[in-house]
């Protein structure tokens, strides 16, 4: 049964769930719904949990769980050095599962009956056959990955038949259990209230357990990397300078000089800009200016970075190069730490206003009201209560606009070029940690050489970066959080 | 159910301070106070009592032009301090604010230290010219609101920390440090506890040595214990000013003794 028409039948026993649930609900106190302990509703969403959530748990591990059985069933056809490989094992299981799929694709046209299919032997002409029914295979078949599919056909099959079975014996007993214990005393509103507790706590979890999941991923290769590299050149090496055929020099300085630099032109740029907007915006504009201004600057926000990245590349970077670099006689590149960090600046203007903006506003109106009330004119009392008082939130919003600066990628590609650089001309090009992740990952590449493997130490070194900020945010925040309450 | 005034808190003839002439404050289209006319004299407390939304507070906003700030109030008539119209396109609201002080319903003290928000106005008005002098204008002020003893040894802890009552004179002591000529308090008892009002209410009284006070509050028997002059709001109008004895005990109008008898409010 296909797993689409499994889920539809799924559905169609919720709803008799649903429907039973709340039957036998108002038949076990004869209608009165003034004894039942619950609303009838609940009685009702009690069955059609019952008869769908188990079920369709069982169906997601089973589905997660088959390839891997399967998997393991097909290592009898191979030798087992070739399935030890990592990357082989891959390669030959979309082999196979291509093949299998071929097969599948024939028998339904017509073109293969059924037992063909299972008796195919692997001469040339299974490729011809397969693309008269519009499969294309890759590779040649071998023997042994055509038998290794025509047995992974007859497992799936099993599989899913099984599987099909299991998911509705699971969904008609949860079905039954649940209408076994529906009576006017049983307590649905608290059972129902758990299931919504449950699903809200998984849904906060997904975030976290990516979280986890990417940092283990980036840790075991960071930890590879590091077995092939000496981590201490790494991480103090003043020279970049991969090269794929060897004798790498990957040095961290330069790339994280380069990430920091043009950070701090753009928190330069921002944080001024941006704070002055939120407070003009917060204590002098109008009601209606502000209705105006507010999502118009926001609308910096929407534009996609490589938007921005080109802006860069064909507006700034020249303007800069022929009016400041050329005539100062600081360089004449287009692409230098000034273009990206005063476009990465602009774009992360909103990002701090609008934060700062909230943070502003909520400052309680006692402390500006004691201020005016002094004889203090705006900008003392922005100056003197405001700002002090808002002072723990500003911090935090200015935190992550600045791991945001680290972050960014597409500007920095397109703005301040890929020369990894140690020096202080802010009109030179240099470029960023993001910048040659790309780099060393774009391409046709294998991750078994150092050259590729150092992205994941770079991307680490990012996150620990990033993490760092984020979590002296925090700290400020919830340090300084109280003060004026 | 109110005390009655001590004979040392007894009235003795003042000249007048604030001159209010046909006050009229709309916020938006809605009238909030009508055709106020009221003489506030100097070296009294005048309380203003009345029930909720009657106007008073907004009135005593008018005094030191804390209006301005709410962006859809508007005021006509005039109002006269010492004789000159605070109203006039001369006179600058900041200024005007350094000489007609405010303390405030909730205690506002500023996150600072207890030395920085009471040196806070005379430092924006640059009214003292050596830190020595700051340094006696900040003693000085927290002795007139009655806290010097409490907090002379942690004048550089955040004011917020002080108790609620402390807080209050705290900002009172604020208030002080400019050298304004009144006082304007608004409800400033209603979020303490007896004891810390009844120190406050003290407090009031000593002022009144030095400032007109002017104080809106919601308690009549406060009204009756620390002023000498009442006004009584109702909708917006001013329907009897006088002597606070007169007032709580021979009030010529029925709506006034309706309020303070408790019928209504």
């Amino acid at each position: 049964m296909p797993i689409l028409l499994l889920i539809i039948v799924l559905g169609v026993l919720a709803i008799a769930g649903f429907v039973l649930g709340r039957r036998r609900a108002l038949a076990s106190v004869e209608g009165n719904t003034r004894r039942l302990h619950s609303l009838p509703n609940y009685y009702a969403w009690h069955g059609a949990i019952m008869a769908f959530l188990p079920a369709i748990a069982v169906l997601t591990l089973w589905l997660i769980a088959q390839p891997l059985i399967i998997e393991r069933q097909l290592s009898g056809y191979f030798p087992t050095e070739q399935f030890e490989n990592n990357s082989q094992r891959i390669l030959l299981m979309a082999d196979v599962r291509r093949v299998a799929e071929g097969l599948d694709v024939a028998v339904a046209a017509g073109a293969l009956s059924e037992t063909d299919a299972a008796s195919l032997s692997a001469d040339g002409s299974i490729r011809e056959r397969l693309a008269g029914v519009g499969v294309a295979l890759g590779a040649d078949v071998t023997p042994q990955v055509l038998e290794a599919s025509q047995a992974y056909r007859q497992l799936a099959a099993n599989g899913g038949l099984w599987r099909s079975v299991l998911t509705l014996i699971v969904a008609v007993a949860g079905l039954l259990y649940a209408l076994r214990i529906t009576n006017g005393d049983f307590r649905a509103r608290n059972r129902v209230e758990g299931v919504i507790l449950g699903v809200l706590i998984m849904a906060s979890t997904i975030a976290i357990l990516t979280t986890i999941g990417i940092v283990l991923s980036m840790l075991s290769e960071t930890i590879r990397f590091a077995s092939m590299y000496p981590f201490k050149d790494f991480l103090f090496g003043l020279t970049w300078q991969p090269s794929f055929q060897g004798n790498s020099q990957l040095g961290l300085l330069p790339l994280l000089w380069g990430t920091l630099y043009i950070s701090l032109v753009a928190m330069i740029v921002a944080v001024p800009t941006g704070l002055f907007t939120a407070i003009y915006l917060a204590e002098y504009a109008s009601p209606r200016v502000r209705s105006i201004v507010k999502p118009l600057i926001e609308v910096i926000a929407g534009i996609p970075t490589v938007v921005f990245g080109l802006f860069a590349l064909v507006t700034v970077g020249p303007f800069l190069r022929d009016w400041f670099a050329v005539p100062t006689g600081l360089g004449s590149s287009g692409s230098s730490v000034m273009t990206a960090g005063l476009v990465i600046g602009v774009l992360n203007i909103p990002f701090i206003s609008s934060l700062a903006d909230d943070i502003i506003n909520a400052v309680p109106q006692s402390l500006r009201d004691g201020s005016y009330g002094l004889g203090a004119t705006k900008s003392e009392t922005v100056r003197q209560v405001i700002l002090p008082a808002a002072l723990p939130g500003i911090v935090g919003a200015i935190l992550l606009a600045a791991s945001r600066a680290i972050g960014e990628t597409m500007i920095v590609t397109m703005g301040a070029g890929a020369a990894a650089k140690l020096d202080l001309n802010p009109f030179e090009a240099m470029t960023t940690i993001t910048v040659k992740i790309v780099s060393q990952l774009t391409g046709d590449t294998e991750f078994n050489s150092p050259e590729t493997l150092v992205a994941f130490a770079l991307g680490m070194t990012l996150f620990v970066i990033t993490l760092g900020l984020n979590i002296f945010a925090l700290w400020v925040v919830r340090k300084y959080r109280e003060q004026y309450e | 159910m109110y005390d009655a005034p001590t004979p040392e808190t007894r009235l003795t003839q003042n000249t007048t301070k604030i001159t209010a002439r046909g006050v009229q404050v709309y916020y938006g289209d809605k009238q909030a106070l009508k055709d106020v006319n009221v003489d506030i004299l100097d070296n009294t407390v005048t309380a203003f009592i009345g029930p909720s939304g009657c106007g008073k507070s907004t009135f005593l906003r008018c005094f030191n032009r804390m209006n301005d700030t709410v962006a859809s109030a508007r005021v006509q008539g005039e109002i006269l301090l010492d004789g000159e119209n605070i109203y006039d396109k001369r006179v600058d609201p900041v200024q005007l604010r350094a000489k007609v002080g405010m303390v405030f319903q909730k205690p506002n003290p500023f996150p600072k230290s207890i030395y920085d928000n009471v040196s806070y106005g005379p430092k924006i008005h640059g009214l003292t010219r050596s830190k020595t002098e700051l340094d006696q204008v900040v003693e000085e002020s927290l002795r007139k609101a009655a806290l010097w003893n409490e907090v002379k040894d942690r004048l550089n802890e955040a004011g917020t920390g002080l108790s609620g009552g402390q807080q209050q004179r705290l900002c009172i002591a604020r208030a002080i440090a400019t050298s304004p000529e009144v006082l304007l308090m608004d409800e400033p008892c209603s979020a303490l506890d007896p004891i810390a009002t009844a120190q406050v209410e003290e407090l009031i009284d000593e002022l009144r040595a030095s400032f007109s006070v002017v104080i809106v509050t919601h308690s009549m028997q406060q009204a009756a214990r620390v002023s000498q002059k009442t006004a009584f709001f109702h909708l917006g109008s001013l329907v009897e000013y006088g002597d606070t004895s007169t007032i709580f005990t021979n009030p010529s109008d029925p709506r006034t003794e309706s309020y303070i008898t408790g019928r209504i409010g």
